[in-house]
């Protein structure tokens, strides 16, 4: 009962008193819209480069010379091979071909499509690809970054490469790879092996690199111990390796916006505090008389945390709601660059939808306690003035 | 009602701008009695009714009203008695602007455990108590002063106060609305409220329902008059 006429007269006051809070509301909804965008992006990148990650092969190894990523010979495959609990050995031929006008580069990569596990990951990728057509004449998929460049170098239908030998490739572009795989294939054509070791100039007994699976993880460390002992001149990476650097770039570029976040969530509390301190404040005047009818400090600061509490709400709520569309409905049509980095050809992504709520309660926090500490504070000191004081 | 014990107020007390607002008031004010404080500004009249109203503290001596003594309480205490027991109608009539009439008469029932039912209820008697019941939506801000100080009357007399405490009420008022505003404080003599009033307007001497007029000067009480004389101030054609 008592707690209806309260509440009647708290949304009330926030109708009436509207215009006052608009500014606070739209500053509000501005830094919370953007906060949330940067952790939509963020998290839904993380989510598709792990979930690209989780297919890739949890061993890559090649060879170096003077530091420097050699072709790796593919007599190392047989050794490999002795080595217990490897599984899935593949070797890869792939490599950046350089487009020398534009100054741009293709990460082409050749696939052996009689190797089952390759085929199935093709078919994947590339849907309804008819096999045998992309067989049948030397053939390329291409992603739509690539496609959408060689288009407007009037590339439309096939691409000639320059062979190391000075020989020229007449490639015909069979299908361009689906959008949604963007984020990893948007600068890539994918071609049949043979193929690819031609405009390389990679001879049949060398390779890019070797591939391979560990299913026991306790062993990767044994298993890279041995290479090494195998190999003087072997480079290892692993799949956790380079998870982990996606992680780090994610969390840079994530720590780089979070210090933003905070200096302007400091300077907008600065901002509010000082306009509720303001002596001669219409919210002075009405603690003042709301005192002076009867009203006790504990009273008015319920109703200036509510009243603040549902300015919170609203602003959060319109912040996340309006990123989720900007990011997954609309793909960050500004931010996304920042994210996907001075990228070799433009690539447009789809994020997937991925929200992290404990990530988002920390941000309701970190926005939503100083904010009401800024109004509180002085509305506190405001009720504890004697009543003709603040009314004056 | 009211009772007064060597009250004295200082400002700044203990600094070189300490300043002694009163000086050892005593005063008793029965239920039921329409008192006048005049005096000229400064006088201390303000901070006489500011102690009773419990906005204020003491620096010494007593304050009773209805037999609670206030002049300590802590402000919870403070707050419920204002709420329950006290009308207060200001000089600058302090009204919440942004609300209309009716939602700032409501404003001292809010916390005080009614249904908005009930709540709309008084304040629709108030108001027409005040006059003022025919303003109910209009915004405060496009009320003229005389509607303001109904207004304010309303809001004062919404929780049945049993003492009705009245600050300079007619200093924004020109003569017609001012005694309109006596026709109220009449009225309200009439129904048994204790009612004090602080003015310096001569149009409250002489009024036949005021029991009495004191004095003040320099925060003392000079001269806590009699009975009122008998001419009759109503609203002049």
């Amino acid at each position: 009962m008592q707690n209806s006429a309260f509440f009647h007269f708290l949304t009330l006051l926030l109708f009436k008193q509207r215009s006052k809070h608009i500014g606070a509301v739209l500053i509000s909804v501005i830094i919370i819209f953007l906060l949330s965008s940067v952790l939509f992006i963020s998290s839904s990148l993380q989510y598709s480069l792990m979930d690209t990650l989780e297919g890739e092969a949890d061993f890559s190894v090649s060879r170096i010379q003077a530091g420097k990523a050699v072709n790796t010979p593919v007599e190392w495959m047989e050794k490999i091979m002795e080595i217990n609990g490897i599984s899935g050995l593949t070797s890869r031929v792939y490599g950046r071909y350089f487009f020398a006008p534009r100054e741009r580069s293709f990460l082409i990569v050749g696939v052996d499509l009689f190797d089952e596990q390759n085929s199935r990951q093709m078919q994947k990728l590339a849907e309804r690809l008819d096999l045998k057509a992309f067989l049948s004449e030397e053939s390329m998929l291409v992603g739509e970054g690539v496609k959408k460049f060689l288009e407007k170098h009037y590339y439309k239908s096939y691409f000639t490469f320059k062979t190391p030998q000075g020989r020229f490739k007449k490639v015909k572009i069979v299908q361009m790879l689906p959008s949604q795989a963007n984020l990893v294939a948007n600068d890539i054509i994918i071609m049949p092996i043979d193929l690819a070791r031609e405009i390389f100039g990679i001879s049949e007994d060398e390779v890019t690199n070797i591939t391979f699976n560990v299913p026991n993880d306790a062993e990767w460390d044994n298993i890279v111990a041995k290479l090494h002992l195998l190999f003087y001149d072997v480079r290892v990476v692993e799949k956790r390796e380079i998870k982990k650097a996606y992680e780090n770039l994610y969390n840079y570029k994530g720590g780089l916006f979070l210090i933003l976040y905070l200096v302007t969530i400091v300077t907008f509390i600065l901002i509010l505090y000082q306009r509720y301190s303001m002596v001669y404040s219409t919210e002075r005047k009405e603690i003042g008389i709301l005192r002076a009818v009867g009203w006790s400090i504990r009273e008015i600061l319920k109703l200036k945390f509510y009243e603040n509490l549902i300015i919170v709400l609203v602003s959060f709520l319109l912040g996340v709601v309006f990123a989720y569309l900007y990011v997954f409905i609309w793909d960050a049509p500004l931010l996304s660059r920042i994210f996907l980095g001075g990228a070799n050809l433009s690539n447009h992504v789809e994020f997937v939808p991925v929200v992290k709520f404990g990530l988002l309660g920390s941000i309701f926090l970190f926005y939503a306690v100083p904010f009401l500490a800024a109004v509180l504070i002085p509305a506190w000191k405001i009720a504890v003035t004697p009543p003709k004081e603040a009314m004056l | 009602m009211v009772i007064l014990e060597k009250v004295s107020k200082v400002y700044n007390e203990g600094t070189t701008q300490a300043f002694e607002a009163l000086k050892e008031i005593d005063l008793h004010i029965a239920g039921g009695e329409t008192v006048v404080l005049s005096g000229v500004s400064g006088s201390g009249k303000s901070t006489l009714l500011s102690l009773i109203a419990a906005l204020d503290k003491p620096s010494s001596g007593k304050i009773e009203v209805g037999g609670e003594l206030i002049s300590k309480l802590p402000d919870i205490h403070a707050s419920a008695y204002r709420a329950k027991r006290i009308g207060i109608i200001f000089q600058h009539f302090n009204l919440l602007e942004a609300l209309n009439v009716e939602e700032n008469v409501i404003v001292p029932l809010i916390n005080s455990g009614l249904k908005t039912e009930e709540i709309r209820q008084k304040a629709a008697k108030s108001m027409e108590m005040a006059a003022i019941s025919h303003k109910a939506s209009q915004q405060v801000n496009a009320l003229s002063g005389g509607e303001k100080q109904r207004c304010a009357i309303a809001r004062a007399l919404v929780h049945d106060p049993e003492l009705i405490l009245c600050d300079e009420p007619t200093a924004n008022l020109d003569r017609a609305n001012s005694l309109k505003f006596i026709e109220i404080l009449r009225s309200l003599h009439h129904m048994g409220k204790t009612v004090v009033v602080a003015t310096h307007d001569p149009l409250f001497e002489g009024l036949p329902f005021v029991d009495r007029v004191i004095h003040m000067e320099d925060g003392r009480i000079v001269e806590p008059a009699g009975a009122a004389p008998s001419a009759d101030l109503t609203e002049e054609s």
